[in-house]
């Protein structure tokens, strides 16, 4: 075994964000023997969802879903504007937590907040974790999600070709593979698929894994960790199905257009550019930025950067641009 | 039959104005006409400033070439300013300075740097390694002559667009494995480094878009006549056929998603994070091949010039 390979360098004005994300989220390492305690420790140190919405003129109401078949009802919260819309996008929010943490709350502030920007109605899916609900139980919830706010579109002044899918980490790649899961089953057509620094291959083989061994915040081996929860020993294996893993999918044809984003030193880096370049393979739509120095979640938890502050607005230049179609 | 990833819509829409040029034409014998119907479409330096508040002084860098050099300053600055050294595009045989004077002429005011811009020599009449090398010399003077231009020699960014990120690029090797100037900054739009056009995108936009496969054949076959796609290319000319990609200066890599150069410039940006080096790339969803000039008012063009001032900001310092 050759030594890991030298890591991209941080952006210096990153650095105190990425100590302060890494004590918050990640006091101790995710491995399989602290899922459970990680999960009760993110679920002390993430903001609650009055929290999230407080001061913004955003409604939060509960909702059930039928789940998928055989499987319980998922719980969703519907985050629309206080006045009424007609026509608006719609998005449907998967939160992160490497698929064995964090609930529909975690991410709610960001979803009120393009609620707002957008006049848009969002809906935060409650999903099923690893590893007590191995893959792809995550992505047919999310699924389940999606079918249902298609169909209750009108019921909340939504558009329903306007749904977009979006998520970070995790929710990232479970966003990916419900835009695969609506294209293979012939269900609802999407504006678009936002991949915020998404988790798509569970080989953990590229450079960018080995590069990020030991540093920065949801390093290789959380990663591996996270995968076996929600594999096990079909990790890595050639049964591993697209809907658990998007990067397996065989073919990229036909799919909605696509906004990846990432950090160039994180994990992540090499099979988010790795989709894009599938996608556009096949003759898809597909936008993707790799900023330099960001760490995995750089620009939501170090909003005040130069580099984030680009990120930001790269996202919402594309929003714009699939919202106004 | 590949399928090409489509245009934007404000670009497609751009692109249906444009007057169709036969591949075919960019021969050896029709390129004096081809240049000088494109000079003639570039305006002259004080047109394009106007009233705004830049100063612009002309250049001889000496030498047997006597290659001619623009700078513009920003008017009244006291303080040495971070530089940006641009080399133009035009595939390595077409195009002057001049068509990028209003891309620099906005770079200057809105980040007060010097813009340093080259007149290297052109392809066939000048075959590689010339352009490089003129363009190496001029960003030697630049360094060399950095107090008197008012320009700080440790703040320097080599930037171009299609054969002049190339170029840039190709400079940015030079400088490290000549130990030359240590640069700031490589800012690389839709550049033009594979001579093989073997990537999917190159096939992608065979006959498609503003810089179609054929016309960047062509290009390359005036660099290097009979060497282009053999193992005789020097990474000097097609920067893709470098092998080592530690100790590089930062990148910012720019490209359309509906272009030919989507993929060879996504490598490049992926080979130098492999090193361990700093790059940042963007690929804009259907961008073609010089986006922000045919379709100046597109969003995609407002959103892709902000996120290059948000580069050079992060890497010249304010």
């Amino acid at each position: 075994m050759s030594a890991p390979p030298r890591p991209v360098p941080y952006d210096p004005q990153l650095l105190a964000g990425l100590a302060a994300f890494r004590e918050l989220v990640e006091p101790f390492p995710l491995r399989a023997d602290t899922i459970l305690a990680s999960r009760a420790h993110f679920a002390k140190v993430m903001p609650s969802l009055d929290a999230a919405i407080e001061g913004l003129p955003v409604r939060a109401e509960q909702h059930r879903a039928p789940g998928p078949p055989g499987a319980p009802e998922v719980a969703l919260t519907v985050l629309r504007p206080r006045d009424p819309v007609h026509g608006a996008p719609g998005i449907l929010g998967i939160h992160g937590g490497g698929l064995v943490l964090g609930d529909r709350f975690f991410g709610a502030g960001e979803l009120a907040a393009r609620v707002v920007q957008f006049g848009a109605v969002a809906v935060s899916v409650e999903y099923r974790l690893a590893p007590e609900h191995p893959a792809p139980a995550a992505a047919e919830d999310c699924y389940a999600a999606l079918v249902w706010f298609a169909r209750h579109a009108a019921e909340f002044g939504v558009a329903p070709e306007r749904i977009l899918v979006s998520g970070a980490s995790a929710g990232g790649g479970l966003a990916a593979a419900v835009v695969l899961m609506a294209r293979d089953r012939g269900g609802p057509a999407l504006a678009g698929q936002l991949l915020d620094c998404p988790m798509l291959d569970d080989r953990n083989e590229t450079v960018s894994s080995r590069q990020f061994a030991g540093i920065g915040v949801w390093d290789r081996y959380a990663n591996a960790a996270a995968w076996t929860a929600a594999l096990g020993a079909r990790r890595g294996t050639e049964s591993v199905p697209a809907y658990a893993a998007p990067a397996r999918a065989a073919e990229l044809a036909g799919l909605p257009p696509a906004f990846l984003t990432v950090g160039s030193a994180e994990v992540f880096r090499d099979e988010t550019v790795r989709y894009a370049s599938r996608i556009w393979a096949a003759g898809g739509r597909a936008e993707l930025h790799v900023w330099s120095g960001g760490y995995h979640e750089f620009a939501g938890t170090t909003p005040e950067a130069e580099v984030s502050r680009s990120a930001v607005a790269a996202r919402d230049s594309w929003l714009h641009r699939v919202f106004a179609r | 039959m590949l399928q090409p990833v489509p245009f934007d819509p404000a670009v497609a829409a751009a692109l249906s104005t444009l007057p169709e040029t036969e591949p075919t034409a960019y021969t050896a014998a029709k390129l004096p006409e081809l240049r000088a119907a494109m000079a003639a479409q570039f305006a002259p330096v004080p047109a394009v400033i106007g009233d705004r508040p830049v100063d612009h002084t002309e250049h001889i860098v000496p030498g047997p070439a006597k290659l001619a050099v623009t700078v513009f300053s920003p008017r009244g600055s006291r303080e040495p300013a971070g530089c940006l050294y641009n080399i133009h595009g035009g595939g390595m045989m077409l195009g002057n300075r001049d068509m990028d004077t209003p891309r620099l002429v906005a770079l200057v005011l809105e980040l007060g740097v010097v813009a340093v811009n080259i007149e290297y020599r052109l392809a066939p009449e000048h075959p590689d390694p010339v352009p490089v090398e003129d363009c190496y010399a001029g960003l030697l003077w630049t360094v060399e002559n950095g107090a008197r231009l008012g320009l700080d020699p440790d703040r320097v960014v080599v930037m171009g667009g299609s054969a002049g990120g190339g170029l840039a690029a190709g400079v940015a090797l030079l400088a490290r494995d000549r130990g030359g100037p240590r640069l700031a900054g490589q800012l690389l739009l839709c550049p033009m480094i594979d001579d093989t056009d073997t990537s999917v995108a190159s096939r992608q936009y065979a006959g498609l878009g503003p810089w179609p496969r054929e016309v960047n054949r062509a290009g390359w076959a005036q660099l290097l006549g009979e060497r282009a796609g053999t193992d005789a290319v020097s990474q000097y000319a097609a920067p893709s056929r470098a092998t080592e990609f530690g100790g590089l200066p930062p990148a910012f890599i720019e490209v359309g998603s509906a272009e030919g150069f989507r993929d060879e410039d996504v490598e490049y940006a992926s080979r130098i994070w492999a090193a361990g080096g700093r790059a940042e790339l963007h690929v804009w969803s259907g961008g073609c091949h010089g986006f922000d000039l045919y379709a100046p008012d597109a969003e995609l063009t407002r959103i892709a010039l902000t996120a290059r001032a948000s580069w050079l900001q992060r890497v010249l310092g304010s």
